[in-house]
This record gives structure tokens, C-alpha cells and sequence, in this order.
């Protein structure tokens, strides 16, 4: 029992880095309509720049963390500008659009590798004791990791329904054509779904090196299917899907990783992913007509 | 740089050369004929390498600490169409499981996943060809049958993946002219008028993803025969990426475009800057660079000439109504 429930504590954790990842995913997707392999980069930067703004510029970790997410923010705003957009407009095929965005990632990946080199880092933030929570044993640091979670999907939350760009992505989400006519200024919602996509990303692979503890140059890379799997589970284009997907998957990966092999836990995130593709391709959530 | 190191480098960027034909004409055929987008294509040429390698080994037992299936001590022929086979049935397992009902990008995600699940698991489960330590000393194919030195052998080896690469040629044309390749540009252009006219675009896409993985599986067999070992560092995502870039860069669907490209890209770029003078103590920035100009180049090829350098032969039919133009002109 005591096993199982440190496998659900170790679940929790990362449940919540998964969701904040997915939910950002999974809102660009629904908004834009085409998958962004560079992903992978993007947790990686945001872990990258939280760490250079704490250690070489010595501001306070959580400041940090808060620069490194805005960063990632900003910057996926100004390759969708550059790049991504320029060529989404042109309406390519559905595999142009993901030939660019590998290329985007192998680009930014190596990037990170020329600047960054392959030693792996770590966050000098002394939040390693433990703490009782009920039943769960957690560190601190797993504790913070799900408080900052929470938080900010509750914004999410606030934000889509509470706000006039938040109700303006949902639209543009469902249908954009009638989201166009209703006169959504499309250019400005999608830098917005951008900006907190990135933003949201690069938080999670933030909150991603705090609970590894270490972290190198591309250890987003991996990770980001388990968050496809996520957002493909709770339904693409679907925020609170993306919760459901991020919970299920951070349980199944913890409690596989405790009972059966830990080197595969990532490999059951998969597993989960080619049977939501079999049994429900739309996902937990989905919304009509999108499948 | 004496002769004889010249001569070695020469043939190695031939059949460098060689064997990306091989590989870039199997990526052609599943997403330049059947629009397939494979990213996880360098996971079928790692197959071919390794079971060509385990093929050709003796049993795992003779070599204190190394684990690996099978070896099974055979000679090249035999190993290299192992090779091809297990490639093609990675293929078969993962198109009858991912190639169903997906739409375009989840195929995409479902195949990317997928290659980072094997390649996780090739790396941690030891018994399988050795972890990350990979397989080693693989005699050269027939260098115990032949008295050759070292040039002679070479020789000899361009030869014999030459003749490979010629038949493999000869297969990829053939398919793209015969009636599976038409169905397979129909899949392509259009799945629901493809099925609305009696093909099934599942069993036509998995055909597809077959042949592709066995050219890919043929050409790891090839690599592993000259560079005789393997492990996981040799297959990692970008090396997919590079293929990619040089079918686009060549022209999809076709073999002539495939080979241009893989001459630009993976011959002359990334094997004519090995050499380079290390002008910087970072290790990491002339092969960083390197695939950051190649994604670079790839997104001047998507912007500016999508259809690539040499273009897909016009089908016969466009060729048709271009010449009856004219007539239907002066008729009206």
C-alpha cells in the first residue's frame, strides 16, 4: 500500500506537468489545426532560460521560472510571426505543415545544443524536504510543482470563459469560418493561443526539471509524446480533455513505472495513445464533428 | 593526407552516397508515392543494420558481456535479405496497427511516438542487440573468401552495393510505373476517390509502408556490412529529418530527384564538412549547424519549390489536355 500510494503522489506530479503542457497544446492545436513537433524545444528553453535567469543573472527561482515561461511565451509568438503562420496561411496539405514544424524542432533542438552544450543542469532551489499531505509522502518541490499546476490551469479556466479572448478562442476552436464572419480578428486571437501555449509549455518543462531534478539540452524530447498522448486522450482541441488525459496518463505512467518496469513507464504512455486511437479516436471530450 | 587514406574516404562518401539512394528511394515510395509521412523512417534502416548484424554474427555466447539475438553466422546474401525482411516486417506490424483510419497528423504523431518507443527500448533491454552498446565486429561480407588488400576490398565493396543499388533502382521504378504505383499516387492525391473506385487505400498505403521499409531495411544492411557495428547513437531523430530534407530538396516521387537530393544533403554537406577545421572549442556547433542549415534548406524548398528540384514527371494524362489546348482554342 505504501508503494502504491507514493506511485499515486509521484502520479500527481506528473499529472500536473503534463497538463500544463497539454492544455496549451491542445488549445494551439484547436485553434490553428495543425500539430507543432518543436514542442520538445520549447520545454526544453523554457527549463533553459528559468535556469540561466536564477543562476548567471542570480534573481530569485520562482521569478525566474515566471521569465523562463514568458520567454517561451514570446518566442512561440515570434516564430508562428516568422515561420509557422507564413506558412499555415498558405494552406498546404496537412503534411507540409508537419515537414515544417520537424524542421522547426530539429532547428531550435540544435540551437539548444550549440548554447546550451550537453552538460545537465540543475536548479539550485533548496525545496527537498518532505512534507505529509494525508496518506501522500511528497518533497516540497512535487508540492509546489502541483500547486503551480493548479493555479494556472484555474486561470486557463477563468481565461476561456470569463474573458472576451478566451471565448474568442473556443470560437475560433469550433469553427473558424463562423468565427471569421462573427468578426474575430483571427491573426490577433491565434498570437494570443500562441503566446499561452508557449507560455504554458514552457512553465511545464520548468516545472519538468524541477521534479527530474536534472536536465539536459533535449530532455523535452521524449516527454512530449507522453503529452501527445495526453492531448490525443482527452480530445484535441479540448482543455478540460487535456486535464482528464494529463491525470490518466501521469497515474498509468507512475503506477506501471512502480509495479511493472521503470526504464518502459514512458512506453505506456504510448500504449495508451495507440488505444485511444483504436477504441476512441475522438478523444474522452470531444466535441461534434471534429474527429 | 597519404594516398591510401584519400582513397579510403573516397569510396566511404560512395557508398555514403549509395546507401542514402537506397534509403531516400524507400522514403520516396511512402511519402513521395503513397503520401505517407513516416517520421520515424530511420528506425526501419536501424532494423535492417541490426538483424543484418546478428545475421552475419556468431552466437552472442562467444563474446564475454554482449547480448544479442540470434547470431547466426551467415553468410552476406542471406543476412543482408534478413535484414530487408525484418525491416519490412516492422513495417507490416506497424502499418496494419497505425495506417487504419488515422488522418495525416496523427499517423505523423503515432509514428514520431512510436520510434521513440523503440529506440527507448533497443537502448534499455540489453538482450535485444546489446543496449546502448550496440553490436561490433562484423567480419566485412566475403572478406574471408577473397585475397584482396584493403583497396581491393573497397573496390569490391562498391561493386557489390552497387549492384544492389542498381537492382533496387530498377524495383522502385517499376513500382512507380506499374498499376500499384498509379494506386498509389491516387491514395495519395485523393483517399475517398481512390476507394470510390475500388481500391483500398489501407492495403495500398501498407503496401507501401512495406516496400519503403524494406529498401530502408537493404540499405542498413548495407551500412552495417561497411561500417561492421551499430547502436542506438547512429539512429537518432535528425537522421530521419535528413532523408526528409533530401527527398524534398530532389523532388518527391521521383527516383532521379531522390538521388540529387541525396547527393546535396547527406554526400556533399554532411559528409564534405567532416573535415572542417574545429573553429570553435564547442563541439557541438559544426554538426548542430549542420542540421540547423539543413532545416533551414528545407523550409526555402517547402516556401519557394515545394515540387522540388527535379519535379515529378507530369502524368500522361495533364500531358494530354496541355497538347489538346491549342486545338480546342482554335475550335472555338
Amino acid at each position: 500500500v505504501a508503494q502504491l500510494i507514493e506511485a499515486l503522489g509521484f502520479g500527481l506530479v506528473t499529472a500536473s506537468v503534463v497538463a500544463l503542457a497539454a492544455v496549451g497544446i491542445t488549445l494551439q492545436f484547436g485553434v490553428t489545426n495543425y500539430v507543432n513537433f518543436a514542442y520538445g524545444s520549447y520545454l526544453g528553453l523554457g527549463a533553459f532560460v528559468a535556469w540561466f535567469i536564477n543562476s548567471a543573472l542570480g534573481v530569485t527561482f520562482w521569478l525566474a521560472v515566471v521569465g523562463g515561461a514568458l520567454f517561451t511565451g514570446i518566442f512561440s509568438v515570434v516564430v508562428s510571426r516568422l515561420l509557422l503562420d507564413r506558412f499555415a496561411r498558405r494552406n498546404p496539405p496537412a503534411v507540409y505543415m508537419l515537414m515544417v514544424t520537424l524542421g522547426l524542432w530539429l532547428f531550435l533542438s540544435n540551437l539548444l545544443l550549440i548554447v546550451w552544450g550537453t552538460e545537465i543542469r540543475h536548479y539550485t532551489v533548496a525545496a527537498d524536504t518532505p512534507v505529509k499531505l494525508g496518506v501522500l509522502q511528497l518533497t516540497v518541490r512535487q508540492l509546489i510543482v502541483m500547486v503551480v499546476a493548479v493555479v494556472v490551469l484555474l486561470l486557463i479556466h477563468l481565461l476561456l470563459h470569463s474573458t472576451k479572448i478566451g471565448k474568442q478562442m473556443r470560437a475560433l476552436s469550433d469553427d473558424s469560418a463562423l468565427a471569421q464572419v462573427s468578426g474575430v480578428n483571427t491573426d490577433y486571437v491565434v498570437s494570443v493561443t500562441w503566446l499561452i501555449s508557449g507560455c504554458l509549455v514552457g512553465l511545464s518543462g520548468c516545472t519538468l526539471a524541477l521534479a527530474l531534478s536534472g536536465f539536459g539540452p533535449g530532455f523535452g524530447d521524449a516527454f512530449l509524446f507522453v503529452i501527445f498522448s495526453a492531448v490525443i486522450l482527452g480530445g484535441i482541441g479540448q482543455p478540460y480533455g487535456a486535464m482528464l488525459g494529463a491525470l490518466i496518463v501521469g497515474f498509468a505512467t507512475e503506477l506501471s513505472g512502480t509495479y511493472l518496469n521503470a526504464a518502459y513507464k514512458t512506453d505506456f504512455a504510448f500504449l495508451f495513445l495507440i488505444l485511444t486511437l483504436f477504441i476512441r479516436p475522438q478523444g474522452l471530450l470531444a466535441s461534434r464533428g471534429r474527429h | 593526407m597519404d594516398l591510401s587514406a584519400l582513397l579510403f574516404y573516397i569510396a566511404t562518401v560512395v557508398i555514403v552516397f549509395i546507401t542514402y539512394n537506397i534509403l531516400t528511394w524507400g522514403l520516396n515510395i511512402q511519402f513521395g508515392y503513397a503520401g505517407i509521412p513516416n517520421f520515424t523512417y530511420i528506425t526501419f534502416w536501424a532494423a535492417g543494420a541490426y538483424f543484418t548484424g546478428v545475421t552475419l554474427l556468431g552466437p552472442s555466447s562467444t563474446q564475454p558481456g554482449v547480448h544479442y539475438i540470434l547470431g547466426l553466422n551467415m553468410p552476406f546474401p542471406v543476412a543482408l535479405i534478413a535484414g530487408g525482411l525484418a525491416s519490412a516486417l516492422l513495417g507490416l506490424v506497424i502499418g496494419v496497427v497505425a495506417l487504419g483510419r488515422l488522418r495525416s497528423d496523427y499517423l505523423a504523431i503515432v509514428l514520431f511516438s512510436s520510434g521513440f518507443v523503440i529506440y527507448d527500448f533497443v537502448s534499455s533491454f540489453q538482450g535485444l542487440f546489446n543496449g546502448l552498446d550496440g553490436i561490433s565486429g562484423i567480419l566485412p561480407p566475403f572478406s574471408d573468401l577473397l585475397p584482396l588488400d584493403q583497396n581491393g576490398y573497397l573496390f569490391f565493396f562498391i561493386l557489390l552495393s552497387g549492384v544492389v543499388m542498381l537492382l533496387m533502382w530498377f524495383v522502385a521504378n517499376r513500382i512507380y510505373n506499374s498499376g500499384l504505383g498509379r494506386a498509389m499516387r491516387a491514395v495519395r492525391e485523393d483517399a475517398d476517390v481512390a476507394e470510390a473506385i475500388g481500391k483500398s487505400a489501407f492495403r495500398i498505403k501498407l503496401k507501401a509502408l512495406v516496400i519503403g521499409s524494406l529498401f530502408a531495411g537493404i540499405a542498413g544492411g548495407l551500412t552495417i556490412a561497411y561500417v561492421t557495428a551499430m547502436n542506438p547513437s547512429a539512429w537518432i531523430s535528425s537522421e530521419t529529418f535528413i532523408v526528409f530534407a533530401a527527398m524534398l530538396l530532389g523532388g518527391k516521387a521521383n527516383n532521379v530527384g531522390s538521388m540529387v537530393g541525396a547527393f546535396l544533403l547527406p554526400v556533399l554537406l554532411v559528409e564534405g564538412t567532416r573535415f572542417l577545421p574545429q573553429f570553435s572549442d564547442n563541439a557541438n556547433l559544426i554538426p548542430g549547424l549542420r542540421v540547423m542549415f539543413i532545416s533551414i534548406v528545407l523550409f526555402l524548398v517547402l516556401w519557394f519549390r515545394p515540387q522540388g528540384l527535379v519535379p515529378e514527371k507530369r502524368p500522361f494524362y495533364q500531358l494530354a489536355v496541355r497538347r489538346a489546348k491549342p486545338e480546342t482554342t482554335v475550335a472555338s
